[in-house]
C-alpha cells in the first residue's frame, strides 16, 4: 500500500459534521464531473459521426455537458475546496456552519433542477437563452431556477469561508493573514460576486417564465457578464491551488515572501473585470477605439497568471536545485525530474501548466478584434478552451481533490501509481481534440451544429477534422473519468492497512538555499507562449486573409 | 490598517471606477456590467472594513 499524504492540514481534527459537509460537497462536484464527461463524450461522437442518434439528441448531451461541467463541476469543487482549505487555516473548523450548509444544498438543487431542465424540451444549452423556449416559457424555470439556486449557494458558501478566515483576526489572535489565507479570502470574494452575475443575468429568465416579468431581450449581454466571471474565476481559483499544493506536495514556500503572493492574488481582481470590454467584439456599433481597448487590457488578464505561474516555478526550481548531490539538479530542466511525480495530484500540476500554455497562445489569437468575429462561431472555441477547462482547470482541481480527499478521509487514493498516468494519458486526448478542432476552427467548422456534413457540400477535411476531435474526446473522457473515479475511491470506508504506507510526497521545505541560485525554467516559459502567441497569430492573419469571405460580427455567445 | 487592507481597497475603487464607466457608456447596453462590477466594488468595500474591524475594536 502507498501514501498519497502530504503536508496537509490536519483535516482529522476538524469537527465530523464539518467534513461530512466537505466530503458531501466533494462527491456531488465528481458526479458532476461524471455526468458532464460523459454528455460531452457523447457530444464528441455524434460530432464526429461515430454515434448516431437523432440531431436533437446531440444538442441535449451537448446542453448537459455545459450545464454539468462548466457550472456544477467547476463551482462545486471551487466551494468544496474553498471551504476545505479556511476551515483547516487554523484547525478550528468552519465558521456559520449553517451557512455552508444551506449554500450546499442550494448547489445541489441547483444541479438536479438545471439537470431536469436540461432534459427536458428543447436543448437550450449551457447559456439557456430564452429565445429556444419563447413558444414555452414554463420550460425555462426548472433550468434557470436551477442556476438561480446556484448562484445563491455560491454566495453562501463563500460567506461561511470569509468569516472562517477572519475569525483569529476579530479574536484578536492574528494580525494580518497569511499569503494563503489571503488568496481564499480573494477567491471567495470573487465567488460571491459571481453568484451576483448569475443571479442578475437568469432570474429575469424565472420571472418571464412565471408570467410575471417581460421577455429578458437582454440575456446575450448578461451572459457575457456570468461567461466572463465564470470563465477567470476558475482561473484564479487554479494559480490560488497551484500556490496551495506547493507547499502540499514539497514542502517549500514561495521564495519572492507573502507579501508579494498577496500582491499577485489582488491583481487577478484588479485585471480580470476591465478585460471583460472583449466579449463585445461581436457587437457590429462597438467603436473603434473601444475594440483597441478592449484588445490592449485582455492582454492584462494574463498578467496575474503568469506572475503566479513564475512564483511557483521559481519557488521550486531553487529548492531542487537547492538539493545537489545530482548532476540532473544541476542541468537548465533537470531539476524538474526531482519534483514528486509520483503523486498523481503532481502529474494533474504538469499537464495543467503544460494546457494553460497552449490555451494562452490560443486565447491570444482569439482576443484579438480583426480576428474575433472570424473564430468566435467555429470549432476553434472549443477546440482552444478546453486546454484550459480540462487541461488547466479540471486538473487542477482533481490534482487539489487528490491531496485534499485522502487527507479528509484518511484513505488513499486508489493505486496511486496507476492514476498517476491519468492526467498525462487525458492530455494526449486532450491535444488531438484541440490541434484537430482549432485546425477545424480555423477552416471554418461552425461550433454548436452537430451535423456539419451540409448534405455532403461541405469540405471532406470536416469530416476527417470531427472525427479527430471525437477520437481525442474519447480519450480525455476515458482518462478523465479514471483519474476521477481513482479520487473518489477515497471516499468510500477506510480499510485496514497491512502494508506502512510510502510518502510520495518530497520534502525540502527547511532546505538552506545558498545565494546565487538561478532559476531561469519561468522565464524561458513564459518567452516561448509569448513567441508561440505571435506565430499562431500571425498564422491566424495569414489563414483569414486568404478565405474568400468577409465577417462584420455576429450575435454569436461563448 | 496593514497590506491586506491596502491590497482589497484598490479593488474595490477599480471596480467602482469600472462600474460607473458601464453606467455611462453610451453605445451597446452595458448597465448590467456596472451592475456587476458596482456589486462587487461594494463587496470588497465591505470586506475591506471586515479587515479593520479587530483594529476598530483594539482603539476601544
Amino acid at each position: 500500500m502507498t501514501s498519497t499524504s502530504s503536508r496537509i492540514e490536519p483535516f482529522s481534527i476538524l469537527p465530523p459534521a464539518d467534513r461530512l459537509l466537505i466530503k458531501s460537497m466533494i462527491a456531488v462536484a465528481l458526479a458532476a464531473l461524471v455526468l458532464g464527461v460523459l454528455a460531452g463524450l457523447a457530444t464528441a461522437l455524434v460530432r464526429g459521426g461515430l454515434l448516431s442518434v437523432p440531431l436533437s439528441s446531440g444538442y441535449r448531451f451537448l446542453t448537459v455537458h455545459g450545464v454539468s461541467t462548466f457550472f456544477y463541476w467547476l463551482f462545486a469543487a471551487q466551494a468544496a475546496l474553498l471551504l476545505s482549505f479556511a476551515a483547516t487555516e487554523h484547525g478550528g473548523g468552519l465558521t456559520w456552519p449553517r451557512l455552508a450548509r444551506l449554500g450546499f444544498v442550494l448547489m445541489l438543487s441547483g444541479l438536479v433542477l438545471s439537470i431536469v431542465g436540461s432534459l427536458s424540451g428543447t436543448p437550450l444549452l449551457y447559456n439557456g437563452s430564452p429565445e429556444l423556449a419563447a413558444d414555452n416559457p414554463g420550460q425555462l424555470l426548472p433550468f434557470n431556477l436551477g442556476y438561480v439556486t446556484m448562484a445563491l449557494g455560491l454566495m453562501a458558501i463563500p460567506a461561511s469561508a470569509i468569516a472562517t478566515l477572519l475569525r483569529p483576526r476579530w479574536q484578536g489572535r492574528e494580525e494580518r493573514l497569511s499569503a494563503r489565507g489571503f488568496a481564499l479570502f480573494t477567491w471567495a470574494g470573487f465567488l460571491i460576486v459571481s453568484g451576483f452575475a448569475a443571479l442578475y443575468t437568469f432570474l429575469p429568465g424565472v420571472f418571464w417564465s412565471l408570467g410575471i416579468g417581460p421577455f429578458p431581450a437582454s440575456h446575450t449581454t448578461r451572459w457575457h457578464i456570468v461567461f466572463h466571471n465564470m470563465h477567470y474565476l476558475p482561473l484564479m481559483a487554479t494559480v490560488i491551488l497551484w500556490y496551495v499544493l506547493m507547499q502540499a506536495l514539497t514542502g517549500v514556500k514561495s521564495v519572492f515572501g507573502e507579501r508579494f503572493s498577496k500582491i499577485v492574488f489582488s491583481m487577478y481582481l484588479v485585471f480580470v473585470p476591465p478585460t471583460s470590454l472583449y466579449h463585445m467584439f461581436l457587437e457590429p456599433d462597438l467603436p473603434k477605439f473601444v475594440q483597441v481597448g478592449g484588445s490592449v487590457l485582455s492582454l492584462f488578464v494574463s498578467v496575474p497568471t503568469l506572475t503566479a505561474f513564475l512564483i511557483v516555478v521559481a519557488s521550486l526550481e531553487v529548492h531542487a536545485r537547492a538539493q545537489g548531490g545530482s548532476a540532473q539538479g544541476w542541468s537548465l530542466f533537470g531539476w524538474i525530474r526531482l519534483l514528486p511525480w509520483r503523486h498523481p495530484s503532481m502529474a494533474a500540476m504538469g499537464v495543467a501548466v503544460l494546457s494553460m500554455a497552449l490555451g494562452m497562445v490560443f486565447a491570444f489569437v482569439l482576443i484579438q478584434a480583426q480576428l474575433a468575429p472570424l473564430l468566435s462561431d467555429t470549432f476553434f472555441v472549443p477546440g482552444y478552451f478546453h486546454f484550459f477547462t480540462v487541461g488547466t482547470v479540471s486538473m487542477t482541481l482533481l490534482a487539489a481533490l487528490a491531496v485534499v480527499l485522502p487527507a479528509l478521509s484518511g484513505r488513499p487514493i486508489w493505486r496511486p501509481s496507476l492514476m498517476r498516468w491519468m492526467p498525462w494519458l487525458a492530455f494526449a486526448g486532450l491535444l488531438v481534440f484541440g490541434a484537430a478542432g482549432i485546425a477545424a476552427g480555423y477552416m471554418g467548422v461552425p461550433r454548436r451544429v452537430m451535423d456539419v456534413s451540409y448534405q455532403q457540400q461541405a469540405p471532406a477535411i470536416w469530416r476527417i477534422l470531427m472525427s479527430a476531435v471525437a477520437v481525442g474526446g474519447s480519450v480525455m473522457a476515458a482518462a478523465l473519468l479514471a483519474f476521477a473515479s481513482g479520487i473518489a475511491a477515497a471516499l468510500l470506508p477506510q480499510g485496514r492497512a497491512t502494508v506502512p504506507p510510502v510518502s510520495l510526497t518530497v520534502s525540502w521545505g527547511s532546505t538552506v538555499l545558498q545565494p546565487g541560485l538561478k532559476a531561469w525554467v519561468g522565464p524561458i516559459a513564459i518567452a516561448a507562449i509569448v513567441a508561440a502567441m505571435v506565430v499562431f497569430s500571425a498564422l491566424a492573419f495569414e489563414l483569414m486573409q486568404a478565405l474568400p469571405i468577409a465577417a462584420t460580427g455576429a450575435a454569436g455567445n461563448h | 490598517m496593514n497590506e491586506d487592507f491596502w491590497l482589497i481597497i484598490p479593488v474595490a475603487i477599480v471596480w467602482a471606477l469600472l462600474g460607473l464607466a458601464y453606467a455611462l457608456a453610451p453605445w451597446g447596453d452595458m448597465i448590467g456590467y456596472a451592475w456587476v462590477w458596482g456589486f462587487g466594488s461594494v463587496l470588497f468595500l465591505g470586506l475591506s472594513a471586515l479587515l479593520v474591524h479587530r483594529t476598530v475594536r483594539d482603539k476601544r
